[in-house]
């Protein structure tokens, strides 16, 4: 009965504020950002998701950071020493307080590590986290990590580990602090009204640089031509997830242009080798003969997107030149076909998922029909794609087209869980490719990782499980006078923004 | 009458039941939401594990039940995706759908029921043909091309009125006649309908024998009597307006109940679903048993015990 | 305010009454051609792509290739989509219509006729099924059957039934308690011979109405399923589908959404204007 009389006064409380708060307007003190959904929660370590992340990450610090170049830096960790293969020692800045002026402190980074790998607290995160066995203040403004093995993607990961205030999150608890996050980031938490905007404001006792909006506003805006619309008459000032045809719209626009950056995303194609066709190696052969990369990324893609012959970006720790990849050649690609008979004819099943480009996946088909293969398109919302992609071998579909980001920049974040026999995405069985994958695994010797990794590639190339396309670029549409560099890895930092004179 | 209102009413209980029942069962038969939470290189021990934290690995008989004991004390329970209480969600969102319903109904009411007074009373006049040909018209345009349109028009080149989003009334304005144009049609046929059906009727004849002007007839018997049809449409009217609006808040992002049903219909968050569902249904099914009580009053030529009098 | 009633002039009515029924029927027949005849007719592949040639306004031409209306976002033809796109369009509006019209009113007429528990019961479970979103059905049939044309239909005849079931609930009460009926029950004839003899032809007028309305909302449907990416699947071309995509380009390619709009609208128009006009027919009081 208490939620019930709950929830009548909070229908009564939003019909009053519904009309009370102005409308978010974009002008020179404000910035309005639109995302796609709302923001899932806020707590930087219940959730996964990219709504969210935009978010929260100015409103925490995390232990390290990426600078503009894409490079690891130092954020809350000054620096680093790696005292063995499982045991890594940060200092923490000792400078930096939380929005609520209790100062920052060892204890916190601790306490967020045991937080978020804590199998008890459930965060969906866990398994980026999981190899740290523990945490420690060794000294006064020091911090040791101990990982259960060599794990050299350990820094990567921490990139994204935001450090939350101990005292606040035991005082007020888990969902409270969700709902009115403190952190120590350049933007501090306004106010979230629900289903329509969160509204942060400048942290004006911020460590570091400060960010140059006293406010920021981010919005849900879910279908990509209103976002268009939005930006073209100015009532916003950035949105996301744009493609090329949009961006093109911009570009005619007075008010508005299309920013572009190459990401960490991988778009590719997985093929299932326990499938017909797909159990004829020349078939799957054929597969990456018969498509046009360049000719994809050109005429669909606006030039924004750029073709990778291994499955990882030049930003990921694994990229080798000089892999010798099947380059477009139809010719070929039918000969394949042909040599494979009847067997060639199974109809594949090309499955994707509404968020992904259906002109690409449209041209992919109409690639392989070209060359003589039978595919049909078969889309599934992202939870129906996302379940059966990762089902084994038997129920995953013979083609689906997707795009990979581990948000780690690094190969084991990418080939390992699209490979590996023990990973559900993996409906390939290659030894040798175990080995090697486990063998880069657990070691931090640079070299010999990517020394595997190469041979890995290698691999791929001649037995086609995957069919690597293109780095992704991510667009977004920003006002004319926004001035904002976005970065590989998909963050949205309002403090490395500013506004043209 | 009161043996029927118990039973109606019993009925509306286990209709409601039902609608929970089918609601709960039917969406775990597409999955559950734990492979959108988790990031893609989480290893199948890992989504586990997630699963597990969220209590999908139960037996479905046992989350079954938990959430009957829930909703039987009035507990929605909470979002798994959002991390807060599901009537936080829909209370939150309430305002905004009621604000569209209501602005839709004010446009269809607006134009439909002139129109179809026009249609009653001038059915030769070549000026109300053309007039139910545009309302027509407007009910065979696809709500998520025309409400783009009308941005591109009215927001982008012209700049009279707010793209998209929530705040003063202008924001309610686009989003309130994409949905409105809908419902439109129905208002005006239901109007022309009654009206023709009252200037047939015998008090009509005599008035005008009497020699009272048209007008007169037309304000003093018609408005009062052709109401009671149209009102009772506009009450059906309102749910589907409730649930036609999906498309026109997506395209407008405007926070209604529409939109966080399709998101945690995908997203795979059942309480949501189940919350809403059921809110859904309550309206529903509450209006339908209010309207046959109303009618039983209006019309006692119904039978509302089933038995022939 | 001078009305003359329409009995003055029978002539004129009887006219009119011929355009208003005539003018729509030609153009569902239009449409209807179109569609059956669409392999013969389209100019060209539906589905062949030119990636150099997107986007491209009516009348382009390249490679020997014209494209009357236009080339769409992967530059394919829009003319030959357009054509082609009618027969899924009317197709799934056909079928649709008449699934969960005979099944609704099958259900509606016993219920109606009946009464008692089956009664109950039915209109119990249509009560259910209008409190469940169509979208939720949509993606439980997608996600059990997988995708594709007949499960776009199933998942519109699945959430439609039950309003065909109301109204032929109400009708059935109306009529059943006619003296005819009423006589016929009491001379012996069986349930079944009483529902399809003397209900049905009863009913079935105010049905067509309900049905000619739902088929013009079943072609937009479609279109909104294929918005939310739960439709038909590409590269089969679907008014509905080039409608969502096409949407996006109302800006630098206004012709993808404009002509399949058109034909839609031109078609819903049509279905409306004739239910219209059999509402007219078999409404008494307006005869």
């Amino acid at each position: 009965m208490k939620s019930a009389r709950l929830f009548i006064a909070g229908v009564a409380l939003g019909a009053l504020s519904a009309f009370a708060i102005g409308p978010a307007q974009a002008g020179r003190d404000r910035l309005v950002v639109d995302l796609v959904n709302e923001p899932s929660s806020l707590d930087p370590h219940v959730q996964w998701n990219p709504d969210s992340y935009y978010v929260y990450r100015n409103i925490f610090d995390n232990l390290l950071t990426r600078d503009d170049a894409g490079n690891i830096a130092p954020q809350i960790a000054t620096s680093w020493k790696q005292l063995s293969d499982t045991e890594i020692e940060f200092t923490i800045r000792d400078d930096v307080t939380f929005h609520d002026g209790r100062k920052l402190t060892p204890e916190d980074v601790v306490y967020s590590v045991t937080r978020i790998t804590d199998p008890k607290f459930g965060s969906p995160q866990l398994g980026q986290f999981n190899k740290i066995t523990g945490a420690q203040a060794s000294g006064p403004n020091t911090v040791k990590l101990t990982t259960d093995g060599p794990y050299p993607a350990l820094l990567a990961q921490l990139v994204k580990l935001s450090i939350v205030p101990k005292h606040v999150v035991e005082a007020v608890g888990k969902d409270a602090f969700n709902q009115k996050p403190v952190g120590s980031g350049p933007y501090l938490f306004e106010g979230w009204q629900r289903g329509v905007q969160v509204a942060l404001k400048r942290n004006d006792a911020y460590w570091g640089p400060k960010g140059k909006f006293p406010a920021a506003i981010f919005r849900a805006v879910p279908d990509a031509a209103t976002r268009v619309a939005n930006l073209q008459a100015g009532s916003s000032d950035l949105g996301v997830s744009l493609d090329s045809d949009q961006a093109a719209q911009l570009k005619s626009s007075s008010r508005a242009k299309p920013l572009a950056v190459l990401t960490e995303r991988v778009a590719y194609l997985r093929l299932n080798p326990s499938k017909p066709p797909f159990d004829n190696a020349d078939v799957r052969r054929a597969v990456a003969y018969a498509v046009d990369k360049e000719g994809l990324i050109e005429g669909v893609l606006g030039g924004y997107d750029k073709a990778v012959p291994i499955m990882l970006t030049p930003v990921h720790v694994g990229w080798v030149e000089g892999v010798k990849a099947p380059a477009y050649d139809p010719a070929k690609a039918k000969a394949l076909v042909a040599k494979a008979g009847a067997a060639a004819k199974a109809e594949i099943e090309l499955a994707t998922a509404p968020v992904f480009d259906q002109r690409v996946v449209q041209a992919v088909q109409q690639m392989l029909t070209d060359v003589g293969l039978n595919v049909k398109i078969a889309m599934s919302d992202m939870a129906s794609y996302l379940k059966r992609a990762q089902s084994g071998p038997e129920t995953v579909p013979s083609l689906s087209f997707g795009r990979w980001s581990c948000a780690c920049q690094d190969a084991d974040g990418v080939i390992f869980p699209l490979l590996h026999k023990s990973s559900g995405w993996s409906a390939y069985r290659n030894t040798k490719a175990d080995e090697l994958l486990e063998a880069a695994r657990a070691t931090l010797d640079e070299s010999k990782r990517i020394a595997a990794y190469k041979q890995v590639h290698e691999i791929v190339a001649d037995e086609v499980p995957l069919v690597p396309l293109y780095q992704s670029a991510i667009i977004y549409g920003a006002a004319n006078a926004l001035q904002w560099k976005p970065t590989p890895n998909e963050s949205m930092f309002l403090n490395r923004m500013d506004w043209k004179d | 009458m009161r043996s029927f209102l118990l039973r109606r009413l019993g009925q509306a209980v286990v209709t409601l039941f039902g609608v929970a029942t089918l609601i709960f069962f039917l969406q775990r038969l597409t999955g559950d939401p734990t492979y959108l939470l988790v990031p893609e290189t989480a290893t199948p021990a890992d989504i586990e594990a997630m699963r597990r934290t969220l209590g999908f690995d139960r037996p479905l008989i046992v989350q079954y039940l938990s959430f009957l004991a829930d909703l039987a004390r009035f507990d929605l329970g909470r979002s798994v995706v959002q991390n807060v209480p599901v009537s936080t969600i829909i209370a939150s969102r309430v305002p905004y759908t009621l604000m569209l319903a209501g602005g839709a109904l004010l446009v269809a009411c607006g134009i439909g029921i002139p129109v179809g007074i026009a249609l009653a009373l001038w059915r030769e006049n070549p000026v109300s043909r053309a007039l139910a040909g545009l309302v027509l018209a407007a009910q065979s345009m696809p709500t998520f091309w025309s409400g783009i349109l009308m941005i591109m028009v009215f927001a982008v080149t012209l700049r009279w009125l707010p793209p998209s989003s929530t705040g003063g009334v202008e924001h309610l304005i686009m989003p309130s006649i994409a949905l409105g144009l809908l419902s439109m049609a129905t208002f005006a046929r239901i109007t022309r309908t009654a009206l023709l059906d009252e200037l047939s009727k015998d008090y009509v004849r005599t008035a005008r024998a009497r020699g009272a002007s048209r007008r007169w007839i037309l304000v003093r018997h018609l408005a009062r009597n052709a109401a009671i049809p149209v009102i009772t449409v506009a009450a059906l009217e309102i749910s589907n307006l409730l649930a036609g609006a999906v498309i026109v808040e997506t395209v407008f992002a405007w926070p209604g109940l529409g939109q966080v049903t399709v998101q945690s219909i995908l997203a795979r968050d059942f309480l949501v679903v189940q919350g809403v569902v059921l809110l859904g249904a309550f309206v529903t099914i509450g209006l339908n048993v209010l309207a046959d009580i109303l009618y039983s009053i209006v019309d006692p030529r119904i039978r509302l015990d089933g038995v022939a009098r | 305010m001078t009305a003359r009633p329409a009995t003055l002039h029978p002539e004129r009515a009887r006219r009119r009454v011929r355009l208003a029924t005539w003018i729509p029927l030609a153009i569902i027949v239009a449409f209807v051609l179109v569609a059956i005849l669409a392999p013969y007719i389209a100019p060209y592949n539906p589905n062949q792509q030119n990636l150099l040639a997107r986007l491209r306004a009516p009348g382009f031409v390249s490679r020997g290739v014209t494209y009357a209306l236009g080339s769409d976002e992967l530059g394919r033809d829009l003319l030959s989509r357009l054509i082609h796109g009618a027969r899924i369009s009317l197709l799934v509006a056909f079928a649709s219509v008449l699934i969960s019209g005979t099944v609704g009113v099958t259900l509606g007429m016993l219920a109606g006729y009946l009464r008692g528990t089956v009664e109950t019961v039915v209109m119990r479970i249509v009560d259910v099924f209008l409190s469940i979103p169509a979208i939720l059905l949509a993606i439980i049939t997608v996600a059990v059957l997988g995708p594709g044309l007949v499960n776009v239909i199933l998942v519109l005849a699945l959430t439609r039934w039950p309003r065909y079931a109301r109204v032929a609930y109400g009708q059935t009460l109306a009529v059943a308690n006619m003296p005819y009926v009423r006589l016929a029950t009491f001379m012996g004839a069986s349930p079944s011979r009483i529902l399809l003899r003397h209900i049905l032809p009863n009913i079935i007028g105010a049905v067509t109405v309900v049905a000619t309305l739902e088929f013009g909302l079943m072609v937009l449907f479609e279109a909104g399923l294929s918005f939310l990416g739960l439709g038909i699947q590409p590269p089969t071309a679907s008014w509905g589908a080039m409608l969502s995509t096409g949407r996006s380009y109302l800006a630098n390619a206004w012709w993808i959404a404009t002509f399949p709009g058109l034909c839609l609208f031109l078609l819903v128009l049509a279905v409306n204007l004739l239910g219209d006009d059999l509402r007219d027919r078999f409404d008494p009081r307006l005869s």
